[in-house]
């Protein structure tokens, strides 16, 4: 080699290894002409509708730069006033799914092959006018609860295929209620009920709290009712075989068997009637209802219900007392095989009690009333199997995971003579079975429409640009099957004209502002009640006959008992990391579905927590580990519906097991409803022991000052000097301002502050436990979903934990206490940090500086409220996921601490607003992700210095007091003893 | 030596010495690669950490400190012995310190270095360690002189510094002694290490006056360096670690870890390479008697903390220590409380503590007791402190485990390569003491 050609080598060398190792430039552009309604940085709300649940809630997508990064309730939609619930707050994964399909998938000999979007609707329309042609009943149907336009559309379509309606299909579909609400108020459907206009509430099992109906609202009304105000707070009853969440928050949980819920109904209405607390009641009714019910004596409900006589007194006096009392009945399990006679028993206890029905709305009503019942799902099924169609078409259904395996329906749907497409997202059980899976826009993405309620018409509209090709499904119906009828085959066209001629919008004024608001939302039609007075002597004779029915269908042996799960309702949230990470609020366990097990049982079987145990009924068996929990009662055992996927994208995959399995498929006759219970089932100890991914370390307090509670009695006395000691019992509430200063308590001097000291108050009476709060802080924060494994390690991110202690005198009684940064004045991982990146600023919020952290964490070892989080690991994003993050905050690297800021990033925002126009910050200007989105508004934000904010008055209380304040830490986090009634 | 018939002349002693400097066997070099590759493990896992974060160990929330910490405290601790030994007892005039000091002294310096390495490791972004510094920069930001970590870094360099002076200065003579007794590279590396020592009576003057001025420097570090590794902990607020009593019992335990490091280290030299006429079972017996009194402070520290857990009626420090006694790591507790007190306590009788087997023995019992104590009191601390919700269990993982026994390696590693290339007996001291027993014989 000579020296040219070493200069020549050596200088391509040099030059390839620099292009070749540097990283590709990435460029900022910004857009020459941006649409109207993007400012670059600033979000733009798009009102839409949640599809997470048939309740039909209003929401506010939040587009940044083309992109949805957050989910809000919107304030002015009735159904949720601007709430959300975890469910509602996480639909937003659902469209950033790592897992989403992103093209059609068609099976071909077992394998699946993408086609294009094109080529699938050139499919699906070759495949039903063949099946049209061969003649008539070819095609079917089934689909999840849609709004009335694409209801239509498929109607339509169906008969121009010539082929029966299709079948809407919901897990859920409260047949019993439904019936019992037939038979007694003759409305074949779901009413809505007052929860606010109560003074009592009785629950046989309705979840309001969680999946029942319409939870985001009733938990609103709830805690109008229950929340103590003014010195008074409703009563809560709940009679059940387990605390559901809802449970959890009743003043007393009447513990029965499962199916004896209707013979203490019928026991309440004996003693009802026996006390003369009936008013108005016909006289032949009362006679009649007072002869079927005398049977149901004091001794016998105890009897044949399983339930404690004493709390049965005590329900049964308060009910007696009560003004206005509300009783719900069986919950979105439906009651199993006497859920019928619960709430057909229910009723008749509402009339009795005041036949005017103050507290039941008749005339609103919840539109997964119109889901067929459970018979007539099976139905298809099984008319499928004997005679295949030659097209079945799933919209986003999933009955192989949602319906008992026994039902034969896996069957059913891969016959090889029919072609099934599912219109999933998803490659879920029932999509994986289809022959085509066509994925199609989701709520977020499209035009429609969806009345929660028949008068609140809830609008639809893309929030964002789209991730992937996918047509929406109401414009794919109309261009495969009704190009020949429609003018138009955009489905925004369609939406527009049910809105206009179905609903009275004029013009398009109206229309835009409809979308602009979230919808059109008339009051609700009169209500029907006058024309009803009350139930015929006919049905009463036959309801008496089937009584007798009840008592033999009480179950006394081991039940098992499948519960719809606030996180993940019927398994359609189970893909979601959120819903995942995010712990179930009873028992704290993320990422695993645990079976509740009472301690009494546990000891009786000689298992122990975290043991893993086969449970088998005559329909099938299932391993899973154990959680002793006190919320149910002995005898009964618990598991969550949701997950055990085989399907459903790697956050559902093989995570948990599906309670389903071990159910009948058969119906209850009386109902046409499921069944989600099944006694004599046997528990077998495997032996294994699968570490529970909790997040918790103690049930209990240990008499430290955290979860406080008062007594209703207690607050109507005469208030106490203030306390003014060191000790812990003495310790006063200290305000993190220089008035909380006390050179007696202090060494150091008070911090002053110029215009904000930034404090929040929980209200512990308020909250619910629902964990909302929690799934909204990371959506809102960015914050790294870790997975289970790391889980059970101690490494879960949550910058709010909503800790739940258990009552030591009393394990039933559960009390919630959202954790989060307490945001101290004298904070004790500030002083710790050897280079300031725990920081306090002028505004009292203790700032974490990411970038200044070098990873000691002698804060977090310093931190009483152990709020801090660490990055343990490099979190994944796995793409388009990372799309979802916030672009205002950061995204935090491995090897630093973080940890809630009060959602500093809002504070900015509203501080640049006042900025500009001259001015402070007002009170309720700024709205931390957490406060904006608890449903019962435990949670209140807000300034200090200003002596008029909301959280300053909040602090006067008598219930105000400090976790642990006798640290002295001056926690800017000032939280409310929950009320207790004296039962 | 009063009992040693052996007389030793100046020249046996130097001879003594020089002996331990001959080329060393194969055996020997194979043991220096078996832990030089030991190194390269606890060094690859630290790597590897660094590669995918923190949590390849087994810290979490509540317990964000693991063995990175309890090793760190474990290291400091053994190297107080050596500054106690060459500095305090040698104001004291004691002796019989003379034949182990060196040793000791090197035990001090390798362990400190070790002991800085800790928290390095145990640091979540390393590569931004510079923060502590107070360099000027534009923003002004200076670390937080109020955070017991600057503390640290002050207490921890300044100690060492310190002591590898210290130990210098006292190696000037004999390194010259080599010098004048070795040919070719060793002497040109000696003669630069010597700096230039003639043994003038000038300059034994300044020697000895610095010597001792050294001395009174290290004495304060002994007591402050582990006073200020206490205070990482009692200046925080957990229950456990906020206690007045945590600099008297750290700094306690470190030279009673120490002291039984110096017997772990001693008997084998000793044997190998016969130093039995120097280092004498007097010797040793008197550092046995000094760990049975420190074990009996130790314990006594112990018991306090138990008692003012009681007496203050403070239901969250109650329930710590209670838990500590019988909770998830009792085992490490009990083992803590027999092997650092109960079995030193049989060093009280003389057949034990003049038998090199239990002397050995036992020096090792409370090698591990030592470093159960950090662990009762760096784990078991947060592991239950004030919020019931948080608590929660550690255990280190395989990579902690690798680092630790990288340590281990390192300080075995670095301390047989200084007895094969260093004095590791001072041959002054020694001399010394032979003047002194000749002036002082009747």
């Amino acid at each position: 080699m000579n020296r040219r050609t070493f200069l020549k080598v050596a200088g391509m060398g040099s030059l390839s290894f620099a292009a070749g190792c540097s990283k590709p430039e990435k460029h900022l552009y910004s857009l020459v002409k941006a649409p109207d309604d993007m400012v670059q940085g600033n979000g733009t709300l798009y009102a839409s509708t949640c599809r997470e649940c048939p309740a039909g809630c209003g929401i506010l997508a939040k587009n940044r730069e083309g992109r949805v990064v957050k989910i809000e309730g919107n304030p002015l939609h009735p159904i949720n006033r601007g709430k959300l619930c975890m469910r509602g707050q996480a639909a937003l994964q659902g469209v950033y799914h790592p897992d989403r399909i992103k093209t059609p998938m068609l099976k071909e000999n077992g394998q699946w092959r993408a086609i294009t979007f094109p080529q699938a609707e050139i499919l699906i329309k070759n495949r039903t006018d063949a099946a049209a042609a061969k003649g008539s009943n070819r095609i079917r149907m089934l689909t999840e609860v849609v709004g009335d336009t694409l209801l239509s559309i498929f109607n339509d379509a169906m008969r121009q295929w010539r082929s029966p309606e299709v079948l809407i299909f919901e897990p859920f579909a409260y047949e019993s209620l439904k019936r019992a609400n037939k038979e007694i108020f003759g409305i074949n459907g779901l009413v809505s009920y007052r929860i606010d206009k109560a003074d009592l509430l009785v629950s046989f099992g309705a979840d309001f709290l969680e999946t029942w109906l319409s939870p985001v609202e009733y938990a609103r009304q709830f805690k109008q009712m229950h929340a103590y105000s003014d010195g008074q707070k409703g009563f809560f009853f709940c009679v059940s075989p387990y605390q559901s969440l809802t449970g959890a928050n009743s003043d007393l949980w009447l513990p029965c068997t499962p199916g004896g819920e209707a013979i203490i109904v019928l026991g309440l209405i004996r003693e009802v009637l026996r006390t003369g607390r009936d008013k108005n009641l016909n006289e032949n009714i009362r006679k009649k209802i007072e002869q079927f019910s005398s049977f149901y004596t004091r001794e016998t409900v105890v009897k044949l219900a399983g339930a404690s006589s004493e709390r049965f007194d005590q329900l049964a006096s308060h009910l007696i007392q009560a003004k206005r009392p509300l009783v719900l009945g069986t919950g979105t399990g439906g009651g199993g095989e006497n859920g019928f006679h619960t709430d057909l028993a229910v009723n008749l206890l509402n009339l009795v009690l005041d036949p005017d029905l103050p507290t039941i709305d008749l005339g609103s009503r919840h539109r997964v009333e119109i889901a067929a019942e459970h018979a007539q799902v099976l139905d298809f099924f099984t008319k499928l199997q004997k005679d295949p169609a030659d097209v079945v078409f799933f919209n986003n259904v999933n009955p192989v995971y949602a319906l008992p395996s026994a039902s034969g329906l896996r069957e059913a749907i891969s016959q090889p003579e029919q072609f099934t497409i599912a219109f999933a997202n998803f490659m879920d059980e029932t999509a994986e079975r289809a022959d085509l899976v066509v994925p199609v826009k989701l709520p977020l993405e499209t035009w429609d429409e969806y009345a929660g309620k028949h008068h609140l018409i809830s609008t639809l509209q893309p929030a964002m640009g789209k991730l992937t090709g996918a047509p929406d499904l109401g414009g794919l119906f109309l261009r495969t099957a009704l190009y020949s009828q429609k003018t138009s085959l955009n489905y925004k066209v369609a939406v527009f004209d049910q809105l206009h001629n179905g609903n009275g919008l004029k013009g398009e004024a109206e229309w835009v502002q409809a979308i602009q608001h979230g919808g059109i939302f008339k009051p609700p039609a009169p209500d029907t009640l006058k024309t009803i007075t009350a139930p015929k002597l006919e049905l009463l004779n036959r309801f008496a006959q089937s009584m007798q029915s009840i008592s033999k269908s009480v179950s006394q042996d081991m039940v098992f008992i499948a519960a719809p799960s606030i996180r993940f309702f019927d398994g359609r949230g189970a893909n979601k990391p959120w819903l995942n990470e995010v712990p179930d609020p009873l028992s704290k366990v993320a990422w695993q579905s645990p079976v509740l097990v009472h301690p009494q049982t546990c000891e009786a079987l000689n298992i122990e927590q975290g043991d893993v145990v086969r449970i088998e009924s005559q329909w099938g068996r299932l391993n899973a580990p154990v959680y002793e929990s006190d919320n149910v009662k002995a005898g009964v055992i618990v598991m969550g519906i949701g997950q055990g996927h085989s399907g459903y994208g790697r956050y559902a995959r093989n995570f948990g097991s599906n309670p389903l399995d071990l159910l009948s498929s058969a119906t209850v006759p009386v109902s046409g409803g499921r069944r989600l219970w099944i006694d004599s089932v046997k528990i077998q100890n495997t032996g294994q022991h699968q570490e529970l991914a909790t997040t918790y370390g103690s049930r209990i307090q240990h008499g430290r000052k955290i979860a406080l509670h008062i007594t209703t009695e207690a607050l109507a006395q005469p208030k106490p000097a203030k306390p003014s000691g060191l000790g812990m019992w003495d310790f006063p509430l200290t305000l993190p301002l220089p008035e909380g200063y006390d050179p007696s308590r202090d060494f150091y001097p008070p911090i002053e502050y110029d215009d904000y000291r930034w404090a929040m108050t929980v209200d512990l009476d308020r909250c619910v436990g629902c964990g909302a709060c929690a799934a909204a802080c990371y959506a809102e924060n960015n914050i790294g979903i870790v997975g289970e494994e790391r889980v059970i390690e101690g490494r879960e991110m949550a910058w709010l934990q909503v800790e739940r202690y258990l009552d030591p005198d009393d394990m039933e009684k559960v009390v919630f206490l959202p954790m989060m940064c307490q945001q101290c004045d004298n904070a004790p991982c500030e002083s710790v940090c050897p280079v300031y990146a725990p920081h306090h600023s002028k505004e009292g919020l203790n700032n974490q500086i990411y970038n200044r952290c070098i990873g000691t964490r002698f804060c977090s070892q310093n931190c009483p409220y152990k709020v801090r989080r660490f990055n343990w690991f490099e979190w994944k994003w796995p793409s388009p996921i990372n799309l979802q993050l916030n672009p205002d905050v950061t995204v935090r690297s491995k090897g630093v601490m973080e940890k809630c800021s009060f959602c500093i990033q809002r504070i900015k925002t509203a501080r640049n607003v006042a900025k500009n126009e001259r001015r402070l910050i007002r009170d309720g200007e700024v709205i931390p992700a957490c406060v904006q989105t608890c449903p019962t508004d435990a949670l209140i934000f807000g300034n200090l210095m200003d002596t008029a904010s909301r959280v300053r008055q909040m602090v006067a209380d008598p219930r105000a007091y400090q976790v642990m304040g006798y640290i002295n830490t001056k926690p800017a986090v000032i939280y409310l003893k929950k009320v207790r009634h004296v039962i | 030596m009063a009992e040693s018939s052996f007389q030793a002349t100046f020249n046996d002693v130097d001879q003594t010495v020089l002996d331990t400097l001959k080329p060393p066997s194969k055996l020997y070099w194979l043991v220096v690669v078996l832990l030089f590759l030991g190194v390269l493990t606890g060094a690859a896992c630290w790597a590897y950490q660094i590669f995918v974060g923190i949590g390849a160990g087994g810290q979490n929330v509540p317990v964000a400190w693991g063995t990175y910490l309890i090793n760190f405290v474990f290291w400091v601790g053994i190297a107080h012995s050596g500054t106690l030994i060459s500095a305090i007892l040698h104001l004291f005039r004691a002796g019989w310190r003379n034949p182990i000091a060196r040793a000791a002294e090197t035990m001090t310096v390798f362990a400190v270095c070790i002991a800085g390495l800790f928290p390095f490791i145990h640091l979540g972004r390393v590569w931004q360690v510079i923060y502590m510094l107070p360099y000027p920069n534009q923003r002004t930001l200076w670390p937080n002189f109020q955070s017991p970590l600057m503390f640290d870094v002050v207490a921890i360099s300044t100690y060492l510094t310190v002591s590898s002076l210290f130990w210098y200065t006292g190696m000037l003579p004999d390194l010259a002694t080599i010098r004048d007794r070795a040919t070719g590279l060793r002497k040109r590396i000696f003669t630069v290490l010597s700096l230039g020592w003639t043994g003038s009576h000038e300059q034994w003057r300044h020697y000895s006056r610095g010597y001792l001025f050294f001395a009174a420097l290290a004495t304060p570090l002994v007591i402050s360096v582990h006073s200020v590794v206490s205070w990482d902990f009692a200046l925080g607020v957990v229950p456990g670690w906020h206690t007045t009593i945590f600099a008297p019992y750290f700094v306690a335990g470190a030279i009673h870890s120490g002291l039984a490091m110096v017997l772990t280290l001693m008997i084998p030299i000793r044997a190998i390479f016969r130093y039995q006429n120097y280092i004498t079972i007097n010797v040793l017996e008197n550092v046995a008697k000094t760990i049975v009194f420190t074990g009996l402070i130790v314990g006594f520290a112990y018991a306090t903390e138990f008692f003012i857990a009681w007496y203050s009626h403070n239901i969250v420090e109650m329930e710590t220590f209670l838990w500590r006694a019988v909770g998830d790591y009792s085992l490490a507790f009990f083992i803590m409380v027999i092997c650092n007190t109960i079995i030193p306590l049989l060093f009280i009788f003389k057949k034990i503590r003049t038998h090199l087997g239990w002397l050995f023995g036992i020096s090792l019992i409370v090698n591990v007791g030592m470093w159960y104590e950090r662990f009762v009191i760096i784990i078991g601390s947060v592991a239950h402190d004030f919020l019931p919700h948080a608590w929660g269990l550690y255990a280190p993982s395989l990579i902690e485990y690798g680092i630790m026994f990288g340590s281990f390696c390192l300080f075995f590693f670095l301390y047989l390569l200084f007895v094969k290339h260093l004095p590791s007996m001072s041959m002054t001291e020694i001399k010394e003491t032979l003047v002194k027993e000749a002036t002082d014989a009747p």
